[in-house]
């Protein structure tokens, strides 16, 4: 054991000596939390975005549309509004991105309704695509309202036992009336996590496979070098030359994980969740990065090949397994698959962990399938090492 | 005199070579191996090596390059898994895993096996330690062979810097830093500017004078004329003859080498020469001919006559007394340099 040590404390002096350790375990984590600190906020809901309304009407309707719909969505503080006169400035404000998107309600809008003409409000959509999507939303919200009291004055007309403008009055003011009946959409979702502390969880997973991969990389080396052979030569067993390469790894990852949780911590006010859970969840991640990374460089010959094939295997884990995308917005086979990467495992434990009354018993179906991946790839991989070092 | 031992012939079945009178008791034995077998797929690079070394005896493995010394010494040294053979050193067997053993071996391999990214000071401690030491004991026996060295003033740059011959030197501390008692260097001068290698030279000379027994393969003749105890000549994973110098030299029975550098092909003029009475084996080499001739300075004229007959210039002549080189041309049939 104690030869492992000084092996490990070998390798993360090298490091430290060519900065790597540096590099990798401490400014990457650090950098990527200051750029999301300025880039990304914490919650989902502080999304806002900016209209301008250009009303040629100035009818009931209008009005309706305006200061009914859009003003519910002002006053849920997710949306500001302008009114504008002119068609033209109104796209000019669009396509400058000083607005999300643009309405645009026809003259006449009043009259159409009333005498069951077609009418069009349009819609000028910029690079939002979500600011666009909700202008239609609620204009189409708006739309089927009207629709439904146009039908409605039509089917009194057709009967012929109705005063005419008084139906229409009345449809007017069913319009500001709560519908008898609202529908809700409800999905049963799981808990999420805040939107900084996805991102630095992500990064996190993501970074501490190249911060893993220097035991396994430190091996090739000293084939590379000659220094294998004199290792080989010393009173300690092949074991402890493996152990001390782990260990070095296994310290690299962990100062990632460390370094990334604190700073999105202090500086984004990342919610991570319980202090002692966190840990649980970061050395089980740790551990199965180690286990990969140490298989991928089992697979290489060289150091050089080593860090290109880690490289692969890292990003490629990565990309499947939701740190770009989170796996909730993708297709249903990529979730799927997406439950073999140990970026998965984490990400939903730190999920589960946005709740404050999460426990160890529920985030330890992922501590334990990233310890099972770290088992399985760890062995596999130092035993390909170790066969190559006795040969 | 002893009678050296000796073994020709087909590599056949693995057998280890003749017990040599001259090898050293039994309680004086440091390192004992015997059998020594590896294969590489179809390649059989050691075929049943075996000998023995004597505390404060100096041992030299000489044989061309590939002639499976490095092998051979991976073996002794617990590093590479063998496919028969058996390995005792100070008295415990030797394997990939085995530790304690390895502690009394100092190995100082053929291609430098030193950190280039720390300085020798960090080379030395974290070898050291792997060796168990630590401490004020650590930092003294450092500081000691940092002197034998003579890297002290260097010790703390790092060794990227280093010349050639300064990383071969810091090669050789390393596997001096815990007194071993069985140092084995593995060629220590391959590479090496004359100065540097008479410095390793006489640093192994002295240690073998303090009771260290050395195990040293080279495939310089002289390094292991002038070094060595006792000789075993390797070639093609075999030992073809082991014993002292004077022994070795006698089996070629007194004949001398004649050695002629010549422009262009020479094996014309090799098979010319050996058909002259008297001449024990003529051999082409690359610009040259060794011939192996008793009273060369009789046949002499003979011998420049046939080698200028089909107009064949000869740059040289040099005859030399018999030594190993000429031992290994008679017993392989094939120069040292080959």
């Amino acid at each position: 054991m104690r030869a492992a040590f000084v092996i490990a404390v070998r390798i993360l002096r090298q490091r430290l000596i060519d900065r790597s350790a540096i590099v990798f375990a401490v400014l990457t984590p650090l950098g990527l939390a200051l750029a999301f600190s300025v880039l990304i906020p914490n919650e989902f809901s502080s999304f806002r975005t900016r209209f301008v309304v250009v009303d040629r009407d100035g009818g009931t309707a209008a009005h309706v549309l305006v200061d009914e719909v859009l003003g519910s969505l002002v006053e849920a503080d997710v949306l500001e509004y302008e009114t504008m006169t002119d068609e033209a400035a109104a796209a000019d404000a669009v396509r400058a991105g000083e607005a999300g998107a643009a309405i645009i309600i026809p003259a006449g809008l009043d009259a159409a309704i009333e005498t069951g003409r077609p009418a069009e409000i349009r819609i000028l959509g910029g690079e939002y695509a979500v600011s666009l999507e909700l202008a239609r939303s609620a204009v189409s919200r708006f739309a089927s309202a009207v629709g439904a009291v146009q039908l409605m004055v039509a089917t009194s007309t057709a009967l012929g036992d109705a005063d005419v403008p008084g139906a229409v009055v009345a449809a007017q003011a069913a319009i500001h009336d709560p519908a008898p009946i609202g529908v809700m959409d409800t999905a049963i979702a799981r808990l999420q996590a805040g939107l900084a502390t996805f991102y630095g969880a992500a990064m996190a997973i993501m970074f501490v496979f190249f911060a893993t991969q220097y035991g396994a990389l430190a091996l090739l080396s000293d084939r590379q070098v000659g220094t294998m052979n004199r290792l080989l030569a010393a009173p300690i067993s092949p074991a402890s030359i493996l152990l001390g390469a782990s260990i070095a790894s296994f310290v690299m990852g962990l100062v990632a994980m460390v370094v990334l949780v604190v700073a999105t911590t202090v500086l984004q006010d990342a919610n991570w969740g319980s202090p002692g859970l966190v840990a649980a969840l970061v050395l089980a991640a740790v551990a199965a990065a180690m286990g990969i990374s140490t298989l991928a460089a089992s697979i290489a010959r060289t150091p050089q090949q080593a860090g290109g094939l880690n490289a692969i295997v890292a990003l490629s884990l990565a990309a499947i397994g939701g740190v770009f995308i989170p796996v909730s917005q993708a297709p249903e086979s990529l979730a799927t698959v997406s439950q073999v990467t140990p970026h998965f495992w984490f990400l939903r434990g730190i999920d589960t962990l946005a709740s404050p009354a999460s426990t160890l018993a529920d985030i330890a179906p992922s501590i334990a399938i990233l310890l099972a991946m770290a088992v399985v790839t760890g062995a596999i991989g130092l035993a390909r090492a170790r066969r190559t070092l006795v040969a | 005199m002893v009678a050296p031992s000796i073994e020709r012939g087909p590599a056949a079945a693995p057998s280890p070579p003749k017990a040599a009178a001259s090898t050293p008791a039994a309680d004086g034995v440091i390192l004992a191996c015997a059998g020594l077998v590896k294969r590489f797929g179809a390649r059989t690079a050691v075929n049943g090596v075996g000998f023995v070394i004597g505390r404060g005896e100096t041992y030299g493995l000489l044989g061309p390059n590939g002639a499976g010394k490095t092998t051979t010494i991976s073996m002794v040294c617990g590093i590479l898994a063998r496919d028969a053979g058996t390995v005792v050193v100070d008295g415990r067997p030797v394997d990939i895993g085995t530790i304690a053993a390895k502690a009394a071996i100092g190995y100082v391999p053929q291609d430098l096996a030193i950190y280039p990214d720390l300085s020798a000071l960090e080379n030395l401690r974290f070898f050291g330690r792997l060796y168990g030491m630590g401490g004020r004991a650590l930092d003294r026996r450092v500081d000691e062979v940092l002197t034998v060295v003579d890297l002290r003033d260097r010790a703390k740059d790092r060794t990227e810097q280093y010349s050639g011959g300064m990383k071969r030197r810091l090669n050789i501390a390393i596997g001096l830093l815990h007194t071993p008692r069985l140092l084995i260097l593995d060629e220590p001068t391959v590479g090496v500017d004359p100065q540097s290698r008479n410095a390793i030279l006489e640093s192994v000379a002295a240690l073998s004078a303090e009771g260290m027994g050395i195990l040293y393969t080279t495939h310089y003749m002289e390094e292991a004329e002038r070094l060595c105890d006792r000789i075993g000549i390797i070639d093609e994973g075999r030992i073809v003859a082991e014993g002292t110098r004077r022994e070795l030299v006698d089996l070629v029975g007194g004949v001398d080498r004649v050695s002629l550098s010549i422009a262009g092909d020479g094996r014309g003029v090799a098979a010319e020469i050996g058909r002259i009475e008297g001449i024990s084996s003529a051999t082409a080499r690359e610009n040259g001919i060794d011939v192996l001739v008793a009273g060369a300075r009789r046949l002499l004229p003979r011998i420049l006559d046939a080698a200028t007959r089909d107009g064949v210039a000869v740059r040289s002549v040099e005859v030399i007394e018999p030594d190993l080189e000429s031992v290994f041309l008679h017993l392989t049939g094939k120069a040292l340099r080959d």
